[in-house]
């Protein structure tokens, strides 16, 4: 399985993403996934979050969720890219493809990935007002 | 605790508003070969009670890795202390 993670303060480039894209000829089914930041977090109006990570066990902890994922789902490549420092509203803070044989996989390693992000990877969001 | 036991250094560090509940970013403690994990993260709520409310939902790792209050700390071990994480 591909893999290719960043953690950046650089934002997001969805069209360099998109044009850098790798699938062999088996694979039926690419998706990605765009998180953005909303502008409001928990009923009270934002300009931006400020992520902040502890890179070296983020880094750690995404490769052992992608180890896991390999090993449940036939994923040819996954990418991920995770903003840090400060994202403003509307910016995208996370980006994430999938690409498999078939949707259903890719949906389900995708959602799972994602929610598996949110219980061990070291990442926090502090709201900017 | 014996006078002569043998005593171990821990790097703590603290992450996202962790850092303003300790007042700090890390601190250096020594604590006795074979102590646990648990007991370091007691000592530290002694240390900086603002943690205290805190310990249900804290998170800790040693390094990049996860571990249990019954970890037996290493001497020179990295113990990272942190809320629920919040990626995405």
């Amino acid at each position: 399985m591909r893999r290719e993670l960043t953690i950046t303060t650089t934002p997001i480039d969805e069209r360099a993403l998109l044009a850098t894209r790798q699938a062999s000829a088996e694979m039926g089914a690419i998706i990605y996934f765009v998180g953005v930041v909303r502008g409001t977090e928990q009923g009270r109006q934002i300009t931006g979050l400020e992520y902040e990570s502890f890179q070296e066990m983020a880094e750690h902890q995404f490769g052992l969720l992608f180890d896991q994922m390999e090993k449940r789902w036939p994923i040819q490549s996954v990418r991920l890219v995770h903003r840090v420092g400060l994202v403003k509203v509307n910016e995208p803070s996370l980006w994430v493809e999938m690409v498999a044989p078939h949707r259903g996989e890719a949906f389900e390693a995708c959602q799972w990935l994602i929610e598996e992000m949110k219980k061990v990877v070291p990442i926090w969001k502090k709201p900017q007002q | 605790m014996a006078e002569n036991q043998k005593q171990i250094r821990i790097q703590v560090r603290f992450y996202s508003f962790f850092k303003d509940l300790a007042g700090c970013a890390g601190t250096s403690e020594l604590v006795p070969a074979g102590s646990a994990l648990g007991e370091l993260v007691k000592r530290l709520v002694v240390k900086f009670p603002k943690l205290g409310p805190m310990q249900k939902s804290m998170l800790v790792a040693v390094g990049v890795e996860y571990q249990d209050r019954t970890y037996i700390l290493q001497d020179g071990d990295e113990v990272s202390l942190f809320p629920p994480v919040q990626g995405g």
